[in-house]
């Protein structure tokens, strides 16, 4: 077996745009979540809005991509309030239910026919990045060696997604260090305490839900530059579940946790997939075994990856970076 | 009941001390009336008019379900009535959302200790402040606008904490912390905000001896420096030690009010309350409340 090969393919992952692209949802969930105690199960839908605020901007109204980006963001902020006002005065378990269905309902209406004309309904928007690779300054050619071989344009979206890694990861640290961001964690401990104190406490839940949302629309317009089209069944509601899983494993309520989680979950997913793929190609399995697991990578990986979740929960709730002891300090 | 809305007579200390439940004060930091809460057709809070002297300390007693914590919850708005006005100051305070009332000045606590567990207790004192403008979204990354002021509210802090003797906890989570010393920094919290009024709602419940001593102790010089205290209380020894005014609820309403020496002799508040608080065969549900 290719132990090398299956490495290889799985760091190229845990490297790749799908993991900074996760890395920025999960940092938004991480301000939601870990920071504000918000808890959002949408978070694809705010992917979903900057990505397709960006591509119906250039593909459908011929608009300037540096146009639609912000109005892509822009929508991020509308979805944020438009969720948050009517419940954020309500329990957190009502926002919660709002927020994954809400995200559905908008993908659902994106793909229907009547949008068609605006969102390319099933067939979703394409030929949207060239002013982004216009500003690709890396000369042209492949770069790299084996399995970690780039073409300019992929070194480029890499390059600037990653950077936004860094630079949202710096924003939220310096938010949450900053006194706003001390009401902010506060809130997340006792709601009705911080605002016994004085504070407002519904207008910071809705700029941290704003903040965190922009943050995911950010990483739906990165998805969109990747791939050079939007399209409506990458936005299903597992995304958001997989943003989830990737910011556990990494550890909530840290700085690199959302990053270093996504990095593993794209990592793992992908290391296991090609694991499957090797093993069932050195033949040691009957006919029937391979058959089945032929084509079925993805699905198994991903099963694989749920039971290591549960395991993980067990025996190692506060992820990577977490710490074990603010565990048993619950509120 | 007595129907005083508009017309305020001059009052005389004699005068006030003969009057009916909802006397007039000479001084009232707060003024209620006609307060209705209904749950489902009980009467939780039903009060014509109650006043709060200002710069005493006023507790405020009654069997479980007299409607106290209501009462709390009504007049910092963590909770609407179905009726009624109350003012701070001369300021409307019905219909202000918590936190509003809070800034107005009048700051509680709560029976079950709200600590924020996950945050140093210094963080949690500084939550308490009112002043700190880089609380603020857009002023939040620039430093230079809120770090002196946070410099000032971390000594205040630190001086409150040094007072009420937890200051050696103060870089420790605060869900560390034991459940006497959540109390102490509830209290110490409340008073970051500057309050003129603290409304604290069983300060002492489920603290020990020695320490119940000294959250007393903090409520007296809070008081001496001029802040008025009510507080919700079931141990009779603490009302009769600490209090200068007592308010009687039972059932929503307000049995009598009066000086503590002269409520614990009043027949209606020992048949209300007292009596079977005292009298250990049938003591059943009185007792409890003392244990809370």
């Amino acid at each position: 077996m290719e132990f090398d090969v299956i490495l290889g393919n799985a760091a190229r992952a845990g490297l790749g745009p799908q993991a900074a692209i996760f890395a920025l949802a999960a940092i938004g969930l991480n301000l939601h979540f870990g920071y504000a105690g918000l808890l959002n199960f949408g978070q694809v839908g705010f992917m979903m809005l900057g990505a397709y605020g960006t591509a119906i901007t250039v593909a459908t109204w011929g608009g300037s991509l540096w146009l639609g980006i912000p109005l892509g963001l822009g929508l991020c902020v509308a979805f944020a309030l438009a969720l948050g006002v009517p419940t954020l005065r309500l329990r957190s378990d009502y926002f919660a239910i709002t927020t994954i269905a809400a995200a559905e309902i908008m993908r659902l209406l994106i793909r229907s026919s009547p949008a068609t004309e605006l969102t390319g309904g099933p067939f979703g928007l394409q030929t949207i990045a060239n002013s982004f690779y216009d500003l690709n300054f890396l000369p042209d050619g492949r770069f790299g060696w084996g399995t970690f071989t780039y073409s300019s344009n992929q070194l480029w979206v890499m390059l600037v997604a990653w950077i936004l890694v860094c630079l949202c990861s710096a924003l939220v640290l310096g938010l949450i260090r900053s006194p706003w961001g001390r009401v902010v964690r506060a809130i997340r401990e006792d709601e009705d305490a911080v605002r016994s104190l004085g504070k407002n406490t519904v207008a910071y839940k809705l700029q941290a839900l704003a903040i965190g949302g922009v943050i995911a629309g950010l990483a739906g317009v990165i998805d969109a530059l990747q791939q050079s089209g939007v399209g409506s069944e990458n936005f299903e509601p597992q995304v958001t579940f997989f943003v989830w899983a990737a910011l556990i494993m990494g550890g909530l309520a840290t700085t690199v946790g959302p990053v270093v989680g996504a990095m593993l979950f794209w990592f793992l997913r992908e290391g296991v997939e090609s694991f499957i793929r090797e093993f069932s190609g050195l033949g040691w399995l009957p006919d029937g075994l391979a058959g089945f697991l032929d084509g079925a990578e993805g699905a198994i990986s991903i099963a694989l990856m749920g039971i290591g979740l549960i395991a993980l929960m067990a025996l190692w709730p506060q992820g990577v970076f977490g710490r074990r002891r603010d565990l048993h300090l619950g509120t | 009941m007595s129907d005083v809305t508009t017309v305020r007579p001059e009052v005389t200390r004699a005068a006030l001390e003969a009057a009916p439940p909802g006397r007039l004060k000479d001084d009232p930091i707060l003024i209620t009336f006609g307060m209705l809460k209904t749950f489902g057709g009980i009467r939780a809070v039903d009060i014509d008019h109650l006043e709060i002297e200002r710069g005493t300390i006023t507790a405020i007693i009654g069997p479980n379900g007299a409607g106290k914590t209501t009462l709390f919850n009504l007049l910092t708005g963590f909770d609407r009535p179905d009726r009624g006005a109350w003012r701070l100051d001369g300021r409307r305070l019905d219909g202000r959302a918590p936190h509003r009332v809070a800034r107005l000045g009048m700051v509680r606590t709560f029976q079950l200790t709200k600590s924020l567990s996950r945050l140093t207790v210094l963080e949690n004192m500084a939550v308490g402040a009112q002043t700190q403008r880089g609380e603020r979204l857009e002023r939040a990354l620039l430093r230079w606008l809120w770090r002196g002021e946070e410099a000032r509210v971390e000594a205040r802090a630190r001086e409150l904490l040094d007072r009420f003797g937890i200051a050696h906890m103060a870089d420790e989570q605060a869900g560390t912390l034991s459940g006497g010393q959540r109390k102490l920094l509830e209290m110490a919290r409340a008073l970051m905000a500057e309050p003129h009024l603290v409304m604290l709602d069983e300060p002492t419940a489920g603290v020990n001896p020695a320490l119940t001593e000294s959250l007393l102790e903090h409520m007296r010089a809070l008081n001496a420096r001029g802040v008025t205290v009510v507080f919700v209380e079931h141990n009779m020894d603490v009302v009769m030690d600490i209090s200068d005014w007592v308010v009687v609820m039972a059932q929503g309403r307000i049995l009598t009010e009066g000086p503590p020496e002269q409520v614990v002799a009043n027949e209606e508040v020992i048949d209300a309350y007292l009596g079977r608080a005292r009298d250990p065969a049938g003591g059943g549900e009185a007792g409890e409340a003392n244990d809370v």
